[in-house]
């Protein structure tokens, strides 16, 4: 059994788990992020709104509300030099009735009280006048600038490769299955993997909807996960300029409601439902899913076409009882630190969350981990170069460094073969994971046409045959086999 | 930027490109150039290696392959120049356009006119909304069939195909001749999608079972397909309570209708039908931007190559002539309407300058003797039968238009029982 020796351990490679180890890197330290899947984002963290939330919506004293508004301003710090999409688009919530007017007031003071900066309340019209797609059934709306939609892939992405720059591990289809501690559960000192055995004296619990049962597994109980599921719908770009603002609906006892915006690319998203469900895992969507969805959207956006919907998809919400983010450094394992419970707005409050975990590990853990710098901390990054995006000028100059530039492999998204390419270099092993880091399948034929060419390229550079390349890990491999050798498998 | 000034451009090397690119020589123009992003000439026919093709032009059986080697031997000898592995990727307004590929880089080509000859795609899974999960195991019935037929790999053992489609017809066919197991077609509908030929030929002779007013209402599976869950639908299409049941497999092949790939006409700032999604045309397949010609499934999904090839011969010899002295002015206009039992139909404007056949397809079946007629006496004929998954004709002289009064403005096609 291989053991692998590190300072930290990282369970789960989310938004939270990643933007953690980035700041981690930047101390000389060994550390492992381990992921179950083969490909991230793989949980959460790929299937959400992908709203970098303002900041209004928590109560305050909670760490929702301390955490979202800092993550905040964080996302649009590390835009620039993480090199991820953030588009800077502001929210409405919008009011129907004279007592969702009143709600609007609370929020607004509740911003006002979490720091959120530049706030405002306006009438249905001004909402017009700027967003004419908006139904005019709406009276009024609450407006704050600072929310913002971001890229979810290309963010989670963005902070696991500059870790990995700095000398962070990340070990995927690992999947840690237990915890090793001492005698009584007194201190650990690593996790039992699917791989083998990874030794550390510091284990992150950063396991999204399953950090109830890594929690469970250093003997603290307090973790339960309700998992809930939220379903969206995708539209083609041709109608993605309904709406330039995210759109919530008054937020009403069952949730924030289904919203409508135009994602990072232009397409439409709306969504999520809320389902309450037993398996954690399940993020198949319904029909039921899908007339909720369009029924919601069109209430805020009457506009939204049906017949443009390219796709579909779900989330797992880690709700808890408390309903507020668990993040603490047990007494008992010594070194083990929960980061769990962490739901919308997780994803907005993760790099405010790692920034606080590195403290508490400072003062709290010192004895266990050593917190120098790291002299070849390198703060930036860039991303694969998004050719659909460049002017003529500048894809001219990528050709000519690179001709696999000029080699479309999706027609869609227009993505290259160089960058499918620098994907894979970067760690892309999966037709799913080429899609998260280049976009190729993302688009209106859903990599009917450039599925097999990514295929294709993937087995030429992992050096395997073909038929080994998966969509997604696993047993999800693409192919059988080739069509003469099935007549001598004979009927197994 | 290496900008470069040819007569007569066509998109796409499929049988509408081919054809286009022998028409616009033909005609007289210079330099024609066929641009195809795939490595090899041909289009979808490259994939059909069953027989059928070219009944009506060669008046035998070819396979697709043997059937466009004809026509690119033609076009060789015509004189056009073909470009392939290079990707038209960026129109604009003007018509010009940017191609690239590994070689040459990114070049801007203007030429005199241009014939888009871009195909079709397939629907995916999302577009039509099949809850669940996303398994690896589901493909179009064309990706399916590229890999069978081109590169030897087999997608799967156990196969549903939802849609009855053409291409899901003969790919179930296919995948049982390579010893998979096919456990059924699902139609929506309460009529099959492809021709009636495809059925008997690829279901029936195989005893493959066909359910028609049946789809699948859910995929199951996390890493590769399980199974999907099939259900019988009301007269609204719904899936009725209490018929679902589940079919184990694990390969889902869509056949669930192709829709014409005009994303370049859409930035040439060509006017699009909602109908047909493809460039609103007259019968010369001119489209609303003058020195932009269009043809094949780029316009209007056909059921038969052979009318294909002959529109994109007629699309690339019209571009050829507006390049070198401009297409004789119409000078009368007639708008096409499509009446009764009428679903879709190309072109969608007539000038009286040219004979012209209007192609069009029924919204639901007729399965008894029935007349197509265009108004004004302009056309009529019996047919035994009228059904939506294969495509009719009605012919029009120029002069028969000509002579029309000079109120009438409008055409209207009906499909009508007798
Ligand atoms: C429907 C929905 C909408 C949302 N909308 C927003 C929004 O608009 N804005 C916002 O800020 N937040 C939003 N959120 C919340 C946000 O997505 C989450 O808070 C955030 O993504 C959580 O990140 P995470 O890293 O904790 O978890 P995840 O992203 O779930 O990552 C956990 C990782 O742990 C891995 N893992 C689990 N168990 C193991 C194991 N045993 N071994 C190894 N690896 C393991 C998983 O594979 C996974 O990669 C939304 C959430 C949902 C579901
Ligand atoms: C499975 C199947 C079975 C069939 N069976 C029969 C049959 O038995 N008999 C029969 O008569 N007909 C049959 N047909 C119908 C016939 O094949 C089609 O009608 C015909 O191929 C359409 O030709 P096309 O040139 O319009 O499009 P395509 O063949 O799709 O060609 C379009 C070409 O354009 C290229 N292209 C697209 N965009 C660009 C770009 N931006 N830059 C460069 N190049 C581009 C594509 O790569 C492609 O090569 C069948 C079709 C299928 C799919």
């Amino acid at each position: 059994m291989i053991q692998r020796l590190f300072d930290v351990i990282i369970i789960g490679a989310g938004i939270v788990g990643a933007a953690l180890a980035r700041e981690l890197s930047a101390y000389a330290m060994r550390v492992a992020v381990l992921d179950k899947a083969a490909e991230i984002p793989s949980g959460a963290s790929r299937a959400n709104s992908a709203m970098i939330h303002a900041g209004y919506d928590d109560k305050p004293g909670t760490q929702k509300a301390r955490f979202c508004p800092s993550g905040n301003r964080r996302f649009h710090e590390l835009q620039g030099p993480l090199d991820f999409t953030l588009r800077e688009c502001g929210s409405y919530v919008c009011a129907f009735e004279e007592d969702e007017i009143r709600h609007l007031d609370a929020l607004l003071d509740q911003g006002k009280r979490n720091g959120v900066p530049g706030m405002e309340i306006i009438s249905g019209d001004t909402l017009r006048d700027r967003e004419p797609h908006a139904s005019r059934e709406i009276r009024a709306a609450l407006w704050a600038p600072s929310g913002a939609i971001v890229n979810n892939f290309e963010a989670v992405l963005a902070f696991m490769d500059n870790a990995q720059q700095n000398g962070v591990e990340l070990f995927l289809e690992t999947q840690v299955t237990g915890l090793l501690c001492s005698e009584e559960k007194q201190e650990v000192f690593g996790v039992e993997t699917t791989k083998g055995r990874f030794l550390a004296p510091v284990v992150i619990n950063a396991a999204g909807v399953h950090a109830g049962e890594i929690s469970r597994m250093a003997g603290e109980e307090s973790v339960r996960i309700r998992p809930t599921r939220g379903e969206y719908f995708i539209t083609d770009k041709t109608v993605g300029h309904l709406v330039k603002g995210f759109f919530f609906a008054c937020p009403s006892a069952k949730g924030k409601g289904i919203t409508v915006a135009s994602t990072a690319e232009h397409n439409l998203l709306i969504g999520p439902t809320s389902t309450p469900q037993t398996d954690l895992e399940d993020t198949s969507t319904t029909m039921k899913g899908l007339e909720e969805v369009l029924d919601g959207a069109r209430k805020l956006v009457p506009d939204i076409p049906s017949g443009a919907v390219i796709t579909s998809f779900a989330g797992v919400r880690a709700n808890t009882l408390s309903g507020d983010f668990n993040i603490a450094v047990l007494r008992k394992p010594r070194g083990f630190v929960n980061v769990a419970g962490i739901k919308s707005p997780g994803f907005t409050s993760a790099p405010a969350i790692a920034l606080h975990v590195v403290e508490m590990l400072r003062e709290e853990l010192a004895d266990r981990v050593i917190m120098t710098p790291n002299p070849h901390f390198v703060p930036e990054r860039t991303h694969i170069p998004r050719f659909a995006e460049l002017s003529m000028e500048e894809r001219e100059a990528l050709v000519r460094r690179d001709p696999r530039f000029a080699q479309i492999v999706c027609r869609c998204e227009t993505v290259t073969e160089a960058q499918v390419v620098e994907a894979i270099r970067r760690g892309a092993r999966t037709v799913a994971a080429v899609k998260i880091w280049t976009r190729a399948g993302a688009g209106r034929c859903q990599g009917g046409f450039c599925g097999p060419r990514v295929a294709d390229i993937l087995a030429r550079e992992l050096g395997i045959p073909l038929e080994e390349v998966t969509r997604h890990g696993g047993h999800s491999r693409l192919l059988v086999g080739r069509t003469k050798e099935y007549w001598f498998r004979g009927n197994e | 930027m290496t900008d470069i000034r040819i007569d007569v451009a066509v998109i796409g090397a499929g049988p509408a490109g081919v054809a286009a690119g022998i028409g616009a020589r033909e005609a007289g123009a210079e330099h024609v150039v066929v641009f195809e992003r795939d490595w090899d000439l041909g289009g979808i026919l490259q994939q059909c290696i069953h027989p059928g093709f070219g009944l009506h032009t060669f008046k035998e059986e070819l396979t697709g392959p043997e059937y466009m080697h004809r026509w690119i031997e033609r076009a060789h000898g015509a004189g056009v120049t073909f470009r392939t592995n290079t990707m038209v990727f960026r129109m604009e307004e003007d018509g010009s356009f940017w191609t690239m590929n590994p070689n040459e880089g990114i070049r801007h080509v203007h030429a005199g006119a241009i014939v888009l000859g871009m195909g079709c795609r397939e629907r995916p899974l999302g577009a039509i909304r099949v809850p669940g999960s996303r398994p690896a195991g589901i493909y179009t019935a064309g990706t399916a069939q590229r890999f069978v037929n081109m590169e030897g790999y087999m997608p799967g053992n156990r196969v549903v195909v939802l849609g009855s489609g053409d291409i899901g017809l003969i790919m179930a066919r296919r995948m049982m001749w390579e010893g998979a197991s096919v456990e059924g077609v699902f139609e929506i509908m309460s009529w099959p999608g492809g021709l009636r030929r495809n059925i008997a030929q690829c279901l029936d002779d195989y005893g493959i079972p066909f359910y028609l007013d049946h789809t699948v209402t859910r995929v199951h599976g996390k890493d590769r397909l399980e199974g999907v869950t099939v259900a019988k639908v009301d007269a609204n299409k719904k899936p009725i309570l209490g018929t679902e049941r589940f079919v184990a497999c694990d390969t889902l092949l869509l056949a669930v209708g192709l829709i014409p790939e005009n994303e370049l006409s859409r930035m040439a700032g060509v006017q699009i039908h909602p109908v047909t999604g493809g460039p609103v045309v007259n019968q010369c397949l001119q489209t609303t931007r003058e020195n932009v010609f269009a043809a094949g499934n780029v316009v209007i999904v056909y059921d038969l190559v052979d009318w294909v090839s002959a529109e994109g011969y007629k699309a690339g010899k019209n571009a050829a002539l507006f390049a070198l002295d401009g297409l004789p002015k119409a000078t009368r206009r007639f708008d096409v309407r499509g009446g009764e039992n009428v679903r879709l139909f190309s072109p969608q404007w007539l000038s009286d300058q040219e004979d012209a056949t209007i192609f069009l397809r029924v919204t639901k079946p007729v399965e008894q003797r029935c007349r197509v007629t265009a108004d004004h006496g302009l056309f009529s004929k019996t047919l035994r039968y009228a059904r939506p998954g294969e495509m009719n004709e009605v012919h029009i002289k120029a002069e028969q238009l000509r002579m029309l009064p000079p109120d009438v403005r409008e055409i209207t096609v009906d499909v009508e029982e007798e």
